[in-house]
């Protein structure tokens, strides 16, 4: 293998050396007569240690100016990493998933567990799920009609209590200081007023509603309607109960996209929201 | 790594070769003109006009002063490097699929198709008196017809890939088949040997990638993926090898592609566990060839686009876990 590898060079080498004399560009070849291996270094830019420099082009390139022909010759401008795969990993492709991203914002949660999954995957569906359905069954006779926001299909938890079996009016149940709390200081609300605008023009308010009810209970959303079509001028004001899940809800779905519009979220001015 | 795109083709790429010292590449596709571009910026040098057909396969000699084309429209093809201009063109009965130089460049050989009643043949001509196109053996086949061929170390055999999946040497003196086996099940699409020639590695359509000792053809390694491997390639300087493959249609539908989702895989030579992938190409990758420095690999699709990698720091830090 070794005696076929050296007789080349040296033949090829002479070849070469004979050819051009001053045409090539410096280029430095050392060739170690002990061991026969001939050492070409290349000085890649701007600089071939060729003739192939010289040479003119020819065929469909024959009109090409010198450089590369943007035609034909491309260079990627976006980045291309090889993906290392390590020995017992997968290749993480979160990117091509937009489930898996909208999962990693907090907008899902299980009903049954209050997991960041939908309900229809929770892993103790078959568990917790009867469970709750009984409590819910319980809870019926006492709750009539479900206090504060309505109760949505969304991937919101509805609140099962108690199972005493008896009707308790909502001025009497729990957080009703909290409600004495609210109506004295309702003033103190208009801080947790938030205006969401860059709505699609049908958004209705319970979208709304499931939207931000995951950042707290709200006490009102007035979404701004035209008086004859009926559809959404495109804002609405939410207001929460606290002004911490207004904040939360501000961080949270503002420039989230929902229906091809990117949602505007932002504290409101407090004039005008009656 | 930032691809350098040669779009020099308009239909798909059906192999692609760099010469000996690395600085041209050369590029056959199914439109009838093979192109030779410099590999360091991507520039085309020149394109190679006169084939009527499809081109199957290209070669250029050691010096990179004569470049052979083996084409469909039953020719095959010698031309100047320099200039482009066809020195001589030898025609056949059926198309010509491919073609190679052999180590010294003295002789060059090209086995054509089965068809028509015609077997399959291996042609070997020696160059010096190619004018009289008489050629110097000619090895009709008449097993399974040959889809892919390489010359042997020293020119003492030819090492042929065949449809039924059989690798064989054929030798040169006397026409004999001396060696053969059968380890994979489907037709080779590629072979291609190692920098020192001691090792051959073939690209089946049956998803395997093989690792052979060239002298004796013992099957050494087996790459497994889940697509047909169209091309497979040996680093010269790393126990790498990368394999271009892929199915179009069937395989697109169920998986999220959009663009550019069709990869390149590289696999340990040793432990045959796959490390790295490289995406970019929009269809299924036909020939991939290493630089042959081990810098830079490039890879041609069926999208009909050349694409040619310089490989980062990371790939060559990378230390594979064992």
């Amino acid at each position: 293998m070794p005696s076929i590898d050296d007789s080349k060079p040296i033949s090829w080498a002479e070849q070469v050396e004979q050819v051009e004399d001053g045409v090539l560009p410096p280029s430095s070849e050392q060739y170690d007569e002990e061991k026969g291996i001939k050492v070409v270094t290349e000085f890649k830019y701007n600089e071939e240690n060729k003739m192939v420099k010289t040479w003119r082009k020819f065929g469909a390139a024959e009109r090409d100016p010198p450089g590369p022909n943007p035609a034909n010759t491309i260079v990627q401008v976006e980045e291309i990493n090889m993906q290392f795969i390590h020995n017992k990993e997968e290749v993480q492709e979160q990117e091509d998933d937009p489930l898996l991203k909208l999962k990693s914002q907090k907008l899902v949660s299980c009903r049954i567990c209050k997991g960041d999954h939908w309900t229809t995957k929770c892993p103790y569906k078959d568990t917790l799920g009867p469970l709750q359905e009984k409590l819910q069954d319980g809870e019926k006779p006492p709750v009539g009609d479900a206090p504060g926001p309505p109760t949505s299909q969304g991937p919101t938890a509805p609140a099962p209590t108690k199972t005493s079996g008896k009707y308790v009016p909502p001025s009497l149940r729990d957080g009703v200081n909290k409600g004495r709390g609210e109506t004295m200081s309702s003033k103190r609300d208009e801080s947790a007023t938030i205006r969401v605008t860059n709505l699609s023009e049908d958004t209705r308010e319970s979208d709304l509603q499931e939207l931000f009810r995951p950042f707290g209970p709200i006490q009102r959303i007035y979404l701004a309607k035209d008086k004859n079509t009926g559809q959404s001028k495109g804002f609405a004001f939410i207001n929460f109960h606290r002004r911490e899940d207004a904040a939360r809800a501000i961080a949270g779905v503002s420039g989230f996209g929902y229906d091809h519009l990117i949602l505007n979220v932002e504290w409101a001015k407090p004039s005008g929201t009656s | 790594m930032k691809p350098i795109l040669l779009h020099g083709h308009e239909r798909s790429i059906t192999q692609i070769k760099y010469n000996r010292e690395g600085d041209l590449i050369f590029s056959c596709a199914k439109d009838s003109q093979p192109n030779v571009w410099y590999s360091l910026n991507g520039e085309r040098l020149g394109s190679f006009r006169g084939h009527n057909g499809a081109v199957w396969n290209i070669d250029v000699n050691w010096e990179s002063t004569k470049v052979l084309t083996a084409s469909a429209d039953n020719t095959c093809k010698l031309w100047d490097c320099e200039t482009g201009k066809t020195l001589a063109s030898l025609d056949t009965a059926t198309a010509v699929r491919t073609c190679g130089f052999s180590f010294s460049g003295r002789y060059i050989m090209y086995t054509t198709d089965k068809t028509m009643g015609r077997p399959c043949e291996i042609h070997i001509f020696d160059l010096n008196d190619i004018r009289n196109g008489e050629p110097t053996m000619v090895i009709p086949i008449s097993s399974s017809k040959i889809t892919s061929a390489v010359w042997g170390p020293y020119e003492e055999y030819i090492i042929t890939g065949h449809e039924n999946g059989e690798i064989c040497h054929y030798d040169l003196k006397s026409g004999d088949k001396i060696n053969s086996c059968k380890e994979h099940s489907k037709q080779i699409n590629d072979l291609q040997l190692s920098k020192d020639m001691s090792m051959l590695i073939s690209a089946s359509k049956d998803t395997t990638a093989k690792l052979f000792e060239t002298a004796t053809l013992g099957h050494m390694k087996t790459y497994k993926t889940e697509r047909p491997v169209n091309s497979a390639s040996l680093s010269p300087i790393y126990d790498h090898v990368v394999l271009g493959g892929g199915q179009e249609a069937m395989d697109v539908t169920t998986t999220s592609t959009k663009v550019g989702k069709f990869d390149a895989r590289f696999y340990h030579l040793v432990f045959e566990e796959e490390f790295g992938r490289v995406k970019g190409h929009f269809g299924p990758i036909n020939s991939t060839a290493f630089h042959p420095d081990g810098k830079s690999y490039s890879s041609g699709g069926e999208d009909g686009y050349v694409r040619v990698h310089y490989f980062d720091p990371s790939y060559f830090d990378f230390r594979f876990e064992f």
